[in-house]
């Protein structure tokens, strides 16, 4: 029924099918909230996908990463790979070439390295001049260089094979320093949270040392901003898609159970609740879809549509994943159901990269413009 | 500029060129008369400009791409432009079902008439049938070459003005419900038909109701098969609900959210404006937000070549509810003053500007072709499979 919900953008309807239904298999065979096994990931060339052929990647776009993305929020997957999708990648591709950086770019899209970006997932909508990931700060001693800062909530530092950590150079240029995570100064310290499905942490450094051949220069203006705007638009494809797998789940419960002799999605405030489930959600992948195209274009008002696609569908996908909890019944409250996941979830999701009144309050910054037009 | 560009830009020409300037003003307090002046010559200026029925055949003067009249609708709107209100169920409903049911000669009796000018109204729904419409007791009883009809019409939108009407009648009481109802087209000045508007919850008088004694309608006014009324009306009422609905969410998102916008942005009494509260700028960046996604969904039910089986329901669900949202935040943020605004342009839609006025019209989206209720039940029937309700004997 809803399953094929997402309009392809790039126009290739058919291999965003196949690719939809290879996620669904693969990711299938992994009970919710156990970590995923990297191994099929990397087999399937998802990590490669928009790597450039240079890099032996397969040279597609975002569009095609946001069906694998969709895929893992229907399987509440746990896997590191949309921090590598959403902003190792990236990262990589906006920092100044060099042969460290492009080995790391090959061995990532290959699936063989994990490098993690420290991102804080508390970090908050930069459109404004303000918020965004805030970088390290890095002080240089004769000829060493030392990072100090700290990072939290930050997601999957703790599977990083390296980690890539913005910073800023005492004279206030923006880089990028790649580290391995057990070097000295530097502590990445796993936070325990709710949602299960997800692992973030800590990380702190204090004074410690890097090597000067690791920090790497962007090429372009404002990276961060634009590595903000994907984490926030992976995190709203993500909450579309356990949406989906919310309503799916409570459409095949509520045709099943039985009370007062008849299945309980005869009733209408049952048939009723899921059809505002159902309306919403349509609402919700309109705009991410709509989000995914206007990255995928480059649009310079990209930021409209992720700000809206991250506020709504993040907040639908709460409404939606806590009817479902409400139309399980008792069942549905059980640990044991596993309908909590999707809350947990759906929750930490809405919390991520800026609340939806933070992100609106940005949308509404252009009301007070004067050639303001909707 | 690709093709569509190209002709963005040709009906942004033409609307710079043909819109009324002040026709707002002129069509405030309008009487009927110049209502329907109004409207007529609004829609002859659209035919000359080949935008009246572009939804249409093109051997009847149609053929438009999909995707330029969804750009048609979309810069209408952007220019705030007079709304068909007239001709909407002659260049909508009646024209489909004439394409779809019609013999060649209704085609040729009536589809030219309409581009004329002729003016249809809906005789569907009656007084003890609203959303239970299969119910319908409107009898129609053939002698020879003739049918007598019997009954009283309700609801139906301009039938003052109309001069014909799409109606459906029973014509085998006997059969099961929806085995036994035919679709005639039937003249409104038969003897025999009288129309009284009803006054409505605005204190407009657009809707009305019809009462049937014995008119005679020649059988050569049915459409479709005998008995087979019901089936017809189902397929072509939603025939055009996307490329409609996409004209209604085109104008919710532009004329509507801009004058709710310059409401928000005005100076009040005190100093500073309503965007200063934090609350009003989060629901309007609620309202933009939602609005971009309809206008999405609407642009996807045209563009789709089989719609699922629930899409037109979740649109018009969606527009209606929003409508109601927008329009009653707009009667917030407006105050007392919404309320001494008595009276709305004509030929306007739901999103004048007059908020009280919009709001309370805004139920004529959430209880008429289906109400808000229905419109759910198919929502989770049709589109999630749910299981219907046991059925009552009767």
């Amino acid at each position: 029924m809803t399953g094929q919900l997402s309009e392809p953008v790039t126009g290739f309807a058919e291999a965003h099918d196949d690719l939809r239904a290879v996620a669904r298999r693969v990711l299938g065979a992994s009970a919710p909230g156990e970590p995923q096994d990297w191994t099929p990931i990397a087999a399937s060339g998802w990590p490669g996908l928009e790597v450039a052929a240079e890099f032996d990647g397969a040279g597609a776009t975002f569009a095609e990463v946001a069906v694998v993305l969709r895929e893992m929020g229907r399987a509440l997957t746990h896997s590191p790979y949309a921090s590598v999708t959403a902003l190792t990648l990236p990262a990589l591709a906006a920092v100044t070439p060099n042969a460290a950086r492009d080995r790391l770019l090959r061995t990532t899209g290959a699936g063989a390295a994990v490098p993690i970006v420290v991102a804080g997932g508390d970090a908050k909508p930069p459109w404004g001049g303000s918020g965004g990931f805030v970088p390290f700060r890095i002080e240089r001693r004769d000829d060493t260089v030392h990072l100090y800062g700290t990072t939290e909530f930050a997601a999957d530092v703790t599977a990083a094979t390296t980690l890539l950590i913005p910073a800023r150079e005492p004279d206030g240029s923006a880089v990028l320093v790649a580290v391995s995570p057990g070097s000295p100064g530097l502590a990445v310290t796993e936070q325990p949270i709710l949602d299960a499905t997800r692992t973030v942490g800590a990380v702190h450094a204090e004074d410690a040392r890097v090597d000067a051949e690791s920090v790497w220069h962007w090429t372009g203006p404002g990276p961060l901003r634009a590595l903000f705007e994907r984490a926030a638009l992976a995190t709203a494809i993500d909450s579309v898609g356990l949406a989906e797998a919310a309503l799916e789940a409570t459409v095949t419960h509520v045709r099943t159970r039985e009370q007062f002799g008849r299945p309980i999605g005869s009733f209408q405030a049952v048939k009723h609740a899921c059809a505002d489930m159902l309306v919403a959600l349509r609402i919700a992948n309109r705009l991410v879809d709509a989000a995914v195209a206007a990255h995928v274009h480059g649009a310079a008002d990209a930021w409209i549509a992720v700000a809206r696609a991250k506020s709504h569908a993040c907040a639908v996908a709460v409404d939606i994943a806590g009817k479902a909890m409400q139309l399980h019944g008792g069942m549905g409250y059980t640990w044991e159901s596993g309908i909590h996941r999707y809350l947990e979830r759906a929750t930490f999701n809405r919390a991520l990269f800026g609340s939806p009144a933070e992100h609106r309050a940005h949308l509404a910054r252009r009301y007070r413009e004067p050639d303001f037009t909707p | 500029m690709d093709a569509l560009a190209e002709f963005r830009e040709q009906v942004r020409q033409w609307c710079a060129a043909n819109i009324p300037p002040e026709w707002r003003a002129r069509q405030t307090g309008a009487t009927d008369a110049e209502f329907v002046e109004f409207q007529q010559e609004w829609f002859q200026r659209l035919r000359a400009g080949g935008f009246a029925v572009p939804h249409w055949p093109r051997e009847w003067g149609g053929g438009m791409p999909v995707a330029q009249q969804a750009v048609l609708y979309s810069e209408l709107a952007a220019h705030d432009a007079p709304r068909l209100v007239l001709a909407f169920v002659s260049i909508h409903h009646a024209a489909s079902t004439l394409l779809a049911a019609g013999t060649a000669a209704q085609r040729e009796r009536h589809l030219p008439a309409i581009l004329d000018g002729e003016i249809w109204c809906q005789g569907f729904s009656e007084p003890d049938t609203g959303s239970d419409m299969a119910a319908l007791r409107t009898s129609a009883r053939r002698h020879g070459d003739t049918y007598v009809v019997n009954g009283r019409k309700l609801w139906a939108s301009g039938a003052a003005f109309a001069d014909w009407c799409l109606l459906l009648a029973r014509t085998d009481p006997k059969a099961p419900q929806r085995q036994g109802i035919s679709y005639f087209l039937l003249d409104m000045r038969s003897p025999g038909v009288e129309v009284r508007p009803i006054r409505q919850a605005t204190g407009e008088w657009h809707f009305c109701e019809i009462f049937l004694d014995d008119v005679e309608i020649p059988a050569a006014n049915l459409i479709g098969p005998e008995h087979q009324g019901w089936q017809v009306a189902q397929r072509t009422l939603g025939a055009e609900r996307g490329l409609t609905m996409l004209e209604l969410a085109e104008r919710l998102a532009h004329g509507g959210f801009r004058r709710l916008v310059s409401l928000c942005a005005r100076p009040r009494p005190g100093g500073g404006c309503a965007l200063d509260d934090a609350p009003v700028a989060d629901r309007l960046a609620q309202l933009e937000t939602e609005l971009a996604g309809l206008r999405g969904l609407c642009a996807d039910l045209v563009a789709a070549e089989r719609p699922g089986p629930a899409e037109a329901s979740i649109v018009k669900l969606y527009y209606s509810e929003l409508l109601q949202r927008m329009t009653d935040f707009g009667t917030e943020v407006a105050g007392v003053s919404a309320h001494a605004v008595l009276r709305k342009p004509r030929s306007s839609g739901w999103e004048s500007g007059a908020w009280m006025l919009d709001f309370l019209g805004s139920w004529e989206w959430t209880i008429p072709g289906g109400t808000s209720e229905i419109q759910r039940t198919i929502i989770g029937e049709r589109g999630l499979g749910l299981p219907r309700e046991p059925v009552v004997p009767r």
